[in-house]
């Protein structure tokens, strides 16, 4: 083997060797950074997985979504507002949509409504469903429910159900297919009805609607139609599709709330703590360098020693924090941060994330946790390396 | 045996439980793809925006579509409080600014 890599190599056996003479501290110390980075990457790996979803499902969302604001609140468009867009040309469709929430009072729970007019005959879409088909034109109180409504509502086999109006008088409606749960990211909580029967159970206005949906015949016009939809439409709210893949890509990036920020504070903590301890040089450690350079170890040998014994330290709680992070969400879906998710809802919906894992976020890991580490050791090394051999032998 | 190879040993272990997760990794998002184009035919036909990940209050049940203010307007002075806020950010566009 070649003389230099030999060198090398004796004195990372050497460092491995002190490393192991402390084992009960080290050991910890280990520990703790490895705890620190499976934070780390889990909330990374989690952040980017469901970025990476949220584009995967929501490429296709509608063009445009136009609402109406009033007082600053949400408020019904009505017949009206769809006329006044008969003026902005180069709208391929427009499709009406109810879209609300229902709060089921035995439970707690609340479940998204989508009344839509919109046909539904495609044997893709109906791959979807676990059995039945969705609802039909003229077909009353057909529901298409998720799963998680499912169990919730303790229906069983049981194909009626009724829900309450404003007005507490009831609305009764038979679920006509059930959503499969492997795609609950979509449509765990969502009740799917036709305009008419969301129109009924939220006791909203013949000709009203929440939301209009518009296709653009010519994808590179969005934005100035969206424009004009703002100028026909005072008070509205025009979101694009663009904008909604915009929010996705960063809700939940690095900089969202402060869960980062809780992670990151303790990995400052940590290497804080890091640089405490090499700072912590005892008598005992002090005399091993002055023997050492009594028999002829240069500073540099010793820093390179200390830098050693810290890269490996750093590389081993890398690679253990990384590959655990990694089983986390792979088996078990984030488990951890899935209370945070779910937080206070009621109906807490089982979903699968597939780890969308790139080589930027293994760098973005390393920066933000071996290199500081590694950083912070440096002084430390440096100054136990400086020791005057007399001073302390 | 030098100390040297057995962290080696132990860093070719990690390497090779990270290529097995990655296996497996692989393996699950061809899973995931593989009934893609219907999910995003449900998404275009139904308008469906956002994803659904947690329940509780409206503003992260559907982010992107809720208004920017709504984490602070249930009752004047009222501040985030949803564990799952803790999370997102605040929505982006919908006002007549983004589209100018």
């Amino acid at each position: 083997m070649n003389k230099s890599i030999q060198q090398q190599l004796n004195i990372l056996d050497y460092g491995l060797h002190s490393l192991w003479q402390k084992k009960g501290r080290n050991f910890c110390v280990f520990l703790i950074f490895s705890g620190v980075i499976f934070l780390l990457a889990s909330f990374q790996f989690m952040s980017a997985s469901l970025t990476r979803t949220a584009e995967l499902l929501l490429v296709t969302v509608p063009d445009i979504t136009v609402q109406q604001l009033s007082a600053g609140r949400q408020v019904p468009l009505s017949a009206k507002s769809l006329g006044k867009l008969d003026t902005v040309f180069g709208i391929s469709s427009i499709r009406p949509r109810i879209w609300g929430y229902y709060f089921d009072e035995s439970n707690g729970a609340n479940y998204t409504v989508i009344g839509s007019s919109a046909p539904a005959t495609d044997d893709l879409l109906d791959s979807l469903l676990i059995a039945g088909s969705y609802p039909q034109a003229g077909e009353q109180g057909a529901v298409v429910l998720g799963s998680a409504v499912l169990d919730n509502l303790g229906l069983g086999d049981r194909k009626s159900f009724s829900l309450f109006r404003p007005d507490l008088t009831q609305v009764a409606l038979h679920r006509v297919g059930v959503f499969q749960q492997s795609i609950n990211l979509l449509t765990a909580d969502l009740m799917l009805m036709s305009l008419e029967d969301a129109r009924d159970l939220f006791a909203m206005g013949h000709d009203e609607f929440t939301d209009l949906l518009v296709q653009v015949a010519n994808p590179t016009e969005i934005p100035t139609i969206a424009s004009k939809i703002a100028d026909a439409i005072p008070g509205s709210r025009v979101v694009t599709a663009e904008q909604i893949r915009k929010t996705y890509e960063a809700v939940f990036s690095f900089r969202s709330g402060f869960g980062a920020a809780c992670l990151l504070a303790s990995l400052a903590a940590f290497v804080i703590l890091a640089f405490d301890k090499g700072l912590g040089f005892s008598r005992e450690d002090q005399q091993e360098v002055g023997i050492l350079k009594m028999l002829g170890w240069q500073t540099g040998d010793i820093m390179r020693l200390r830098f050693y014994e810290s890269l490996a330290t750093a590389a081993c709680a890398f690679g253990l924090g990384i590959s655990l992070a990694w089983a986390h969400i792979l088996f078990f879906d984030g488990g951890l941060f899935r209370s945070v998710f779910l937080g206070w809802s009621v109906l807490r919906p089982t979903f699968d994330i597939v780890p969308y894992i790139q080589g930027r976020d293994i760098l973005l890991l390393f920066a933000f946790s071996a290199l500081p580490y590694l950083a912070a050791t440096i002084i430390p090394a440096w100054r136990a390396s400086i020791v005057r051999a007399d001073s302390v032998v | 045996m030098r100390p040297s190879t057995i962290l080696l040993s132990f860093l070719s272990f990690i390497i090779l439980l990270n290529a097995l997760l990655c296996l497996v990794n692989y393996k699950q998002l061809g899973t995931l793809k593989q009934n893609l184009p219907a999910q995003q035919l449900l998404t275009n036909t139904y308008g469906l925006s956002d994803l659904a990940l947690s329940t509780e209050a409206r503003y992260t049940r559907h982010p992107s579509l809720s208004d920017p203010m709504a984490p602070y307007m249930d009752h004047p002075g009222s501040i985030e409080h949803f564990p799952s806020g803790s999370f997102v950010l605040p929505t982006i566009g919908g006002s007549r600014k983004d589209h100018e």
